[in-house]
């Protein structure tokens, strides 16, 4: 058993995987079968959040359990999620009560943590010269200031043009070409990886 | 029943015992059958008094089929044949048990008196038997009667054969003799002869005493001997015997084997060890045996172990130091509590003056509501135009899809632009059908929607929607999503079947919808919208429209600047949702245009300021350091 379940394993994935790559090529004989493939992933996906949610409850009961700080902060995390749960449950995912807590609770909390980043980066920005300054932390800073200042007009200056052409060109090119070059290793890694998987050489899902 | 007698320790045993039951030694090499007190009923050549027909036919039949009788000759099948004949002619003068007897005394050995002399071969039939089979029957036997008239002394060391010596006399008196039948008298003087004519190793050591013994006897005795053996003088015999290494001259060996040869006088063997005094072993398969090495030497005779004190002897000051290091692990294992800070420390002033200086100045600008920086305007911001025309461009009543990727944390830059964009899709009066692919979407899609103004101008009035949730798997699930959106989300969140009713009933496919609208904040979230459903968007020339935020706008500008472009407009940032809401006529902004341009601008000085004072007092340290 042990020599035919990892076997059998390779043989699904690889078919699995080629099914769905031919469906992107012939759409008309493939298509049928890459759709319900996607669908068995995309519900296996879902149980994989629910899964989630039991595991993250599961691992903040034994912390509530063990007491201390951290477990005041589990009981508060797990009377949020029996509160939102018996929240939403009653009134719907879409409800007042759930639209209720979301606009009072998530909604603040998320862009006050936004708000803290910010204030957190512009102090570091103004000590990031207190360390030994190097040519890369000078780079840094004046590219940082060239962006913020080319983003919106400044409050007494109003619209710089230079600048704002400046951060255009930065955001453009330099960041993009960046972004891109890694997109595209991200892309050529998948493939790879893809194509191991369809060739069985690597096998993720065990065996 | 038959006992067999140790070899080694002489005590009989059952016959089913391979060993000894008193010394253990095997039975099946050396032992021999004993005689025992029912031996007349086992043994095979003695009758039974009660059963003589019986035995008869026993020995009858067992002459008859016994291989070995096949290999007597005929002489001895004729002796046997006579002794049956007397034996069933005279059964009154010889019982059975003086039969048993006789071979009992021939079988243990015997003990015959010395100066016996055995009878004469009486027998004429025995005599002419032996005659014919040897020749000198009748000498011999009457030498063998000859020798029991000689007084000879015995060594004692040498081991004697199995048949009693008849010439030991020590001058007592012989007890009444055995009255022996003819046949036997003749079978112990044949079996004498033979005995005496084997050359024994004991024979063989005391070669010249036997040979001058039987040449007295020969001499004393009647019987014709040689005259070669008469003419040898036993003085003589007796000298060849004892010195015949005397008369051998040596060997010449040659000068080189001479050299070889050893000078000193090394002894052949070693001397041998008296065991005289040695013990003598009780037990075992060597019991019975003198000078036996023990199996079990004293060296590793089991005896009590020495015991060792547990206690360490250490002394004072080790006993000390042992302390102190104990001391030292249990001061380590003790958590030390943190050097208490001062909670003004110059550090978290300058956080203080950060903070301060980004959310006073916004603060003031929502409060006040200012608006003196001025409005970006459609045409400054890419994408806004397009994105503005697109919209304008669709049919009225017929399904949008909205799809609501954003965090909350991101809703104060993009709410902006999304509320303007559901206020123009309300006017056109077009069936948004709500989809996400994070968890926390359809509350916000349900949040938005709500506050939204309808056409009445009321927040909220607005029902011409489906909110369908949470897509499956994620941006997983897009391309199920694109090429069967009934299938992967066949219900709304009110658990209404919306696909089987007006408008989306006439929608199979995704590119069924007038336009698909993203809204997100991730490059990747876009990324693969634009990837996945963007070609099936194509066959029918549906707009894909987005709306993203200012960190996602660098990778997705890309897509909508390309030609033939996969997006067809674009919204970015607080910017852009300024420029749309003045290209559709709201140049409402309540401040925030000028709250994000002031902390933009202070941001700005903060970093400035920072780095420069930081420079100015780095400089001054370092030269004080390279002066040092």
């Amino acid at each position: 058993m042990k020599k035919i379940l990892p076997t059998s394993n390779a043989i699904i994935a690889v078919i699995s995987g080629l099914l769905v790559l031919l469906g992107y090529f012939f759409p008309g004989v493939f298509g049928n079968i890459q759709s319900v493939l996607i669908g068995w992933a995309i519900i296996l996906a879902a149980f994989a959040l629910l899964l989630g949610i039991y595991n993250l409850a599961l691992v903040h009961w034994k912390k509530a359990g063990a007491g201390g700080t951290n477990g005041i902060n589990s009981i508060v995390l797990l009377v949020s999620l029996g509160i939102t749960i018996i929240a939403a449950s009653l009134s719907g995912p879409t409800g007042s009560l759930s639209v209720w807590i979301f606009n009072n609770f998530q909604v603040p909390v998320e862009i006050s943590l936004l708000a803290v980043l910010a204030v957190v980066l512009v102090y570091a920005a103004a000590r990031l010269l207190t360390r030994r300054p190097k040519w890369s932390t000078i780079l840094f800073l004046v590219t940082v200031l060239i962006v913020l200042l080319g983003s919106v007009p400044l409050f007494f200056l109003g619209e710089v043009a230079p600048l704002v052409a400046l951060r255009g060109w930065v955001t453009q090119v330099p960041a993009v070409a960046g972004g891109r070059g890694l997109l595209l290793g991200v892309a050529l890694g998948t493939v790879a990886t893809g194509i191991r998987i369809l060739m069985g050489v690597d096998r993720p899902y065990g065996g | 029943m038959t006992d067999i007698i140790c070899p080694l320790c002489g005590k009989p045993n059952p016959p089913e015992l391979e060993e000894c039951r008193y010394c253990q030694a095997p039975l099946n090499v050396s032992g021999f059958l004993a005689p025992s007190d029912q031996e007349g009923q086992e043994n095979p050549f003695i009758l039974s008094p009660d059963e003589p027909d019986q035995a008869d036919s026993q020995v009858i039949k067992s002459e008859s089929t016994s291989a070995l009788e096949q290999s007597i000759p005929d002489w001895l099948k004729n002796t046997e044949a006579n002794f049956l004949e007397e034996t069933e002619a005279k059964p009154e003068r010889q019982a059975p048990d003086d039969i048993s007897e006789q071979i009992d005394s021939l079988l243990s050995q015997p003990s015959t008196p010395d100066n016996v002399t055995q009878p004469a071969i009486d027998d004429d039939w025995l005599a002419s038997l032996l005659a014919e089979a040897g020749g000198e029957s009748s000498p011999l036997s009457s030498q063998g009667a000859l020798l029991g008239d000689i007084e000879e002394p015995v060594n004692e060391n040498i081991p004697q054969p199995f048949i009693e010596e008849p010439f030991k006399a020590k001058g007592v008196l012989p007890p009444t003799p055995v009255e022996k039948p003819d046949w036997l008298t003749g079978l112990e003087a044949s079996s004498k002869i033979k005995l005496e004519g084997e050359i024994t190793p004991s024979e063989g050591i005391d070669q010249g005493a036997g040979i001058t013994e039987s040449i007295e006897s020969i001499e004393t005795g009647s019987m014709e001997i040689p005259d070669w053996i008469g003419k040898i003088e036993p003085e003589e015999i007796s000298s060849n015997l004892e010195e015949p290494a005397s008369q051998i001259a040596p060997a010449e060996l040659p000068g080189w084997l001479e050299a070889l040869r050893p000078e000193d006088n090394v002894p052949a063997t070693e001397p041998v060890e008296d065991l005289s005094a040695a013990d003598i072993v009780t037990a075992g398969p060597l019991a019975g045996l003198r000078g036996v090495i023990g199996a079990r030497p004293s060296a590793i005779r089991a005896r009590k172990p020495p015991t060792y004190s547990i206690k360490l002897r250490v002394t004072d000051e080790q006993r000390a130091r042992v302390e102190m290091m104990e001391a030292l692990l249990a001061d380590e294992q003790k958590p030390k509590p943190l050097p208490s800070q001062p909670a003004l420390t110059s550090r978290n002033i300058f956080r203080l003056v950060i903070a301060a200086a980004l959310i006073l100045p916004i603060a003031w600008m929502i409060i006040t509501g200012s608006q003196r920086v001025p409005t970006p305007q459609p045409g400054d911001v890419p994408g806004v135009i397009d994105f503005t025309q697109q919209v304008q461009a669709l049919p009225t009543g017929l399904p949008v899809l909205l799809a609501f990727d954003y965090e909350a944390g991101f809703s104060g830059e993009m709410n902006l632009a999304v509320s303007t964009l559901i206020t123009q899709l309300a006017i056109k009066n077009a069936f948004m059908t709500l989809v996400t692919t994070i968890p926390s979407g359809p509350a916000m899609a349900e949040s938005l929607i709500n506050s939204s103004v309808g056409l009445d101008g009321n927040q909220g009035s607005y029902s011409y929607y489906t909110n369908l949730g949470y897509i499956p798997g994620g941006t997983m699930g897009l391309v199920g999503l694109a090429l069967s959106p009934k299938s992967v989300l066949p219900y709304s969140l009110d658990g209404i079947k919306v696909w089987a009713s007006a408008p989306l009933d006439a929608i199979s496919t995704i590119n069924d919808f007038s336009a698909v609208i993203v809204l997100t904040n991730d490059p990747d979230t876009a990324r693969s919208w634009i990837e996945q459903v963007g070609p099936t968007l194509k066959i029918d020339g549906t707009p894909l429209l987005i709306i993203t935020s200012s960190q996602a706008e660098p990778l997705i500008r890309p897509y909508y600047e390309a030609n033939p472009s996969q997006v067809q407009g674009m919204v970015t940032s607080l910017a852009g949702g300024l420029a749309y809401g003045l290209s559709v006529g709201n140049s409402q902004q309540n401040g925030e245009w000028d709250a994000f341009s002031i902390s933009i601008t202070a941001s700005v000085l903060i970093i400035l300021i920072g780095s420069i004072s930081r420079a100015a007092l780095k400089i001054p340290i370092t030269g004080k350091k390279k002066e040092s």
